[in-house]
């Protein structure tokens, strides 16, 4: 990643869904290395859309989306998926580990993806477990509670030492106790690694959290910053 | 310890872990074609080598059957007694007419017990191989010196529970002897007025010879010589030299020709066969190619069974292919988290062609060791009961082509479902559940 890039650029984006009666529009975004923003607005707005775009899941209609300098709509198959693997972490309301599989396994599977060698992958992985309060590295994920699947759901988004970490709706199915922990878990984690974070909410209570919080309503409407 | 990584194989080896039912029925299934298909592809070859010990290093074999096949089978297989004998002069003439190795007359048509008897001289022991390359052995005992001694096959020897030293009366016909309990309609009459001494006990050769009873040509004259005494009202104990020319009868000629030394061919052998064949009272048959002739015949049933082993694979091919196809519809999430974290669409068809592979390279070699054990066990149970020898090895041809053939199958099954993986759309796939 040039020194200078910042972690997250979009301009003019235009998605829509086909036969959809709306249309999701980002004249200009951008996000600087390490930043937090927190991306609120009511629910099917388009905020899990947007990060889906961001992320190259789903072809955006006109635009450019650059993560860590790198033109993720200018990609194509594996080079896109090569990039997303390297360069942006995803975090889930529901977690999405991979089951049957244990903690460690969660971590090494984001790992097999990066560019890191693989001797280290081990080593990285157990690390981020231990320092994120997974004791038992090996244990199927299953066989864990909540909170640590998310732990290691977070420790899973980082592994890669991605430039951007998108968060969607993580604290969706939270109580607001939880939601604090899980917040707290999942901004230092990503300050500690120095990735930038872009996270979405429906919850207002979130926007405290934040020092930048964006609206997809205004986005759409006349675009940040 | 080196430090561990995620792999390709992991991933699949999990995927398969995680539905372990669906898993070993599918590896079962695929096993249990590539057993049925193996062992009958050996039971082939096997069938084709049992039928190729027997007739050994003879070249020709004479009779006076209705056919050349007939002869074989009947001379070679003891299918049944021939029904026509030859004269000692004809045998006498055709053994002169030609420079032969060896010429050793037989006459088959008495029994002991359901076990077939085969007449013959001291050649058929000395330069006679019933497989070629592997002379007779005697298991106990020796061979006939002398009129009236008999010699067990190794089949005969256990089926007829026999032993050296004891007594055997032999029975004019195939059918039993009193000693057996067959219904005197079924049973020729017995020759109780001649015992026969049990001297030798042969070693299994793996040929149809296991099941016979050995005696000098001579003691069998005898016997149907009595016969004609007793029908013209002769009393008193029939002996050699109350023979009469037409009670010296063969009812086979085996033959071996001059070969060049290190060679079983002979250079004479056609012009020999055609000669012999001149002679319309008797058949001339070359046994190997008879029973290529037979394998000819029985080679359409043979090709049903074995296309019945292949639609059984192919079905287990389908199995394979509907099981990881059934599978996807749970594991969308599980690809599109993959995808997520930078797996291509390549890599997730990969992965699951993979588990198609794996599936059936572990069904096809577990169906390798089932035909191999089942060989095993097949044979020592044949050579154990009936003598019947029977080479437990897989054709190592077969054994590729079949291990080949299943994986491609394998690699054909996988294709749909991994089509199916490589379409997954990831973004609707990673929404909470409903």
């Amino acid at each position: 990643m040039p020194a200078s890039a910042p972690a997250l650029a979009i301009r003019d984006l235009r998605f829509s869904y086909p036969a959809a009666s709306w249309a999701l529009s980002v004249p200009h975004f951008e996000m600087a290395a390490g930043e937090h923003v927190l991306l609120v607005g009511g629910s099917g707005r388009g905020k899990s859309t947007l990060l889906q775009v961001v992320a190259g899941l789903r072809e955006l209609g006109s635009g450019s989306v650059e993560v860590a300098g790198t033109r993720m709509d200018a990609l194509r198959g594996a080079a896109r998926d090569q990039a997303r693997g390297r360069s942006i972490g995803m975090i889930f309301q529901t977690f999405n580990l991979l089951h049957g599989f244990s903690a460690l396994e969660n971590v090494l599977a984001a790992l097999m993806f990066s560019s890191m060698p693989a001797a280290s992958h081990e080593q990285r992985a157990r690390t981020l477990l231990s320092t994120l309060g997974i004791a038992a590295a090996d244990a199927d994920v299953d066989q864990l509670s909540v909170g640590q699947q998310q732990r290691v759901a977070v420790a899973r988004a980082l592994a890669a030492r991605p430039a951007l970490v998108l968060a969607d709706e993580p604290t969706a199915s939270l109580d607001p106790e939880n939601t604090e922990t899980a917040m707290d878990l999942i901004q230092s984690a990503c300050r500690a690694e120095g990735a930038a974070l872009l996270c979405t909410s429906h919850d207002p209570a979130m926007r405290a959290r934040f020092a930048r919080v964006e609206s997809i309503d205004a986005m759409i409407h006349g675009g940040a910053r | 310890m080196s430090a561990r990584t995620l792999t390709d194989g992991q991933i699949v080896m999990r995927s398969l872990r995680a539905r372990p039912l669906s898993t070993w029925i599918t590896i079962s299934m695929v096993a249990t074609s590539v057993a049925l298909l193996l062992v009958l592809l050996g039971m082939r070859s096997a069938a084709r080598g049992a039928f190729d010990r027997g007739s050994g290093n003879i070249h020709l074999l004479v009779s006076a059957d209705p056919s050349p096949l007939v002869a074989v089978l009947n001379g070679i297989f003891y299918a049944n007694s021939p029904s026509k004998p030859i004269s000692w002069a004809k045998y006498q003439s055709i053994r002169g007419a030609f420079p032969y190795q060896w010429a050793i007359p037989t006459q088959q048509g008495d029994s002991y017990r359901g076990f077939p008897t085969m007449a013959t001289s001291a050649d058929f022991f000395g330069k006679f191989e019933p497989v070629a390359g592997e002379p007779w052995k005697l298991a106990s005992g020796r061979f006939f010196e002398r009129p009236f001694e008999i010699v067990l096959g190794a089949a005969a020897a256990k089926g007829s529970g026999l032993k050296l030293g004891q007594q055997v009366f032999l029975t004019h016909g195939s059918g039993a002897s009193r000693e057996g309990g067959e219904p005197e309609e079924h049973a020729g009459h017995e020759h109780g007025e001649f015992p026969f001494k049990v001297v030798g006990i042969l070693e299994p050769t793996g040929s149809a010879h296991d099941r016979a009873l050995f005696v000098d040509l001579e003691s069998s004259w005898i016997l149907h010589a009595h016969d004609r005494r007793e029908r013209a009202g002769i009393e008193g104990v029939t002996t050699s030299a109350d023979l009469e020319d037409d009670d010296r009868k063969v009812t086979g000629i085996l033959l071996r020709l001059p070969t060049r030394a290190g060679s079983d061919a002979s250079a004479a052998m056609q012009q020999q066969f055609d000669t012999l064949r001149r002679d319309t009272a008797i058949v001339v048959a070359q046994p190997a190619q008879q029973i290529q002739k037979l394998f000819e015949i029985v080679s359409n049933v043979d090709g049903i069974f074995i296309a019945m082993a292949v639609v059984v694979l192919i079905s287990s091919a389908l199995s394979t292919m509907l099981a990881l196809y059934n599978s996807m519809a749970a594991r969308t999430r599980q690809i599109a988290v993959l995808r997520v974290l930078g797996a291509s669409q390549g890599r997730v068809f990969g992965l699951v062609l993979t588990e198609s592979l794996v599936i059936t390279m572990s069904g096809a070699l577990a169906g390798i060791a089932l035909a191999l054990l089942g060989g095993i066990a097949a044979s020592a149970w044949l050579k154990a009961s009936i003598g019947l020898v029977i080479d437990p090895s897989l054709d190592p041809r077969s054994t590729v082509i079949v291990l080949g053939g299943t994986v491609a199958l394998g690699g054909l099954a996988g294709l749909l479902p991994a089509w199916r993986a490589y379409q997954v759309p990831v973004a609707d796939n990673l929404r909470p559940a409903a």
